[in-house]
């Protein structure tokens, strides 16, 4: 006699909490618009400042380079460099799905729930070598 | 096909790239195949990027409007947050591979290898486009006890239905291994993969099409900041290229997505999707030197 299949969650593994759901959301609404913000702000200051620069100079080269580290994106931020805050900018928009995952491992830990937990926390973990170690290693 | 073949002045050259950007993200959210797949064959073609730039440029739009539409699926909880962060334990690693690849194959100067191998990716998107499943509410296949141990399971609400309708997820391991391969295609070309993803969450997990559509939308944002944080750190992203386009496509998919809802309809599907499978082979000519 086979068994029915389950239609439902199991029972001993709980739903994550509302609030995680809304967090989330609220974590994806407000990096989006600061990214957006602080991109296109410095779009307009950049095509501003460069009154001569062309199509072609543009694709020439990729302005953002001298911050792609910590200390040259700070001290960037600090001079008031347009490039940087453009830099920023991007770094926002690709940290705002890394902290969604840093969310969802702050919530499974919460609940107890170790499998999940470790599986977010390695997956955050990959994200950040891509950013901090393939990538750099790579260029 | 019609190139920037001068060098134009910053601001008209910003305002070209909103102004393709918005109808790439119109187009992209009218057929189900996301603003990237338009957008980095129009930045090759008409504004003449480089290979890795343009594919930098497209992992930068699909966060923009991954994020933008991922956050009402996620309030509105179609979005299954459990079943997308175990999948993304695959995705991840292939995006952080495909990423890489294409950095070594750039550096390789192999960019028209790139080129060809674009444009066929892209042409193999189209027939999954037009073939997706949309069955509403599958039925009901035993979980395997992967599924089970993780509580790969929930419920959402059907208004269409006005009921609440239970799913679990089965067959995790083949769902694993296709989003492997979605991870590495998102990573190698800046695209968000959606039609495997989905292939792989209703095929193999046997998820509702709602939750299915909604929970790629949550995971391809993660998989693209894998291959977008390779590709900003090996410094192929130019955010003077990457912002504007961001911008425009993520207000296109808004358009298409909450003002124009009613033209997202198979008619329209048919008519744009002969114009992407012509920037492809617009590409793969590009990739032989025909061109």
């Amino acid at each position: 006699m086979s068994t029915p299949a389950p239609t439902s969650t199991p029972s001993t593994v709980p739903p994550l909490p509302p609030d995680a759901y809304v967090r989330m959301a609220l974590v994806l609404r407000v990096g989006l618009g600061l990214s957006l913000a602080l991109l296109a702000g410095g779009l307009v200051a950049y095509v501003v400042a460069h009154p001569d620069a062309s199509s072609s100079s543009i694709l020439a080269q990729t302005p953002i380079l001298s911050y792609l580290s910590f200390a040259g994106l700070g001290s960037g931020l600090a001079s008031g460099s347009i490039e940087a805050y453009l830099t920023l900018g991007l770094v926002v928009l690709v940290a705002t799905p890394i902290l969604r995952v840093f969310s969802g491992f702050y919530y499974f830990r919460r609940a107890g729930e170790r499998s999940m937990t470790a599986i977010t926390f390695a997956v955050f973990v990959l994200l950040l070598v891509g950013v901090l170690a393939i990538g750099p290693y790579v260029r | 096909m019609v190139r920037l073949s001068v060098a134009v002045d910053l601001a008209l050259f910003v305002t070209l790239l909103v102004l393709v950007a918005i109808a790439a993200g119109l187009v992209g959210s009218l057929t189900g195949l996301g603003g990237g797949v338009v957008v980095i064959p129009l930045l090759l073609i008409l504004f003449g990027t480089s290979v890795p730039v343009a594919i930098g440029t497209g992992f930068v739009t699909i966060l923009a409007t991954s994020s933008a539409t991922g956050a009402a699926y996620v309030r509105d909880r179609l979005s299954d947050l459990r079943i997308g962060m175990f999948l993304e334990i695959a995705t991840v690693p292939g995006a952080l591979i495909g990423a890489t690849v294409t950095v070594f194959l750039t550096h390789a100067n192999l960019q028209s290898a790139l080129l060809i191998a674009l444009g066929v990716v892209f042409l193999a998107i189209i027939p999954g486009t037009l073939s997706r499943r949309h069955i509403d509410i599958p039925p009901t296949l035993p979980p395997d006890s992967r599924s089970r141990r993780l509580g790969l399971a929930g419920e959402y609400h059907d208004e269409k239905l006005d009921r609440d309708v239970p799913y679990v997820a089965a067959q995790t391991s083949p769902a694993l291994g296709v989003m492997f391969g979605a991870g590495v295609v998102s990573g190698m070309f800046g695209i968000g993969a959606g039609v495997f993803k989905v292939l792989a969450l209703e095929r193999f997990l046997n998820l509702p099409m709602k939750v299915s559509t909604a929970t790629s939308n949550f995971m391809i944002g993660v998989t693209a900041a894998a291959g977008a944080g390779v590709m900003l750190a090996a410094g192929y992203v130019n955010p003077v290229v990457a912002a504007p386009v961001a911008i425009g496509t993520a207000f296109g998919a808004y358009l298409g997505s909450r003002v124009l809802p009613g033209l997202a309809n198979p008619t329209v599907r048919l008519l744009f999707l002969p114009v992407i499978a012509a920037l492809a082979i617009e590409v793969i000519l590009r990739g032989l030197g025909l061109q």
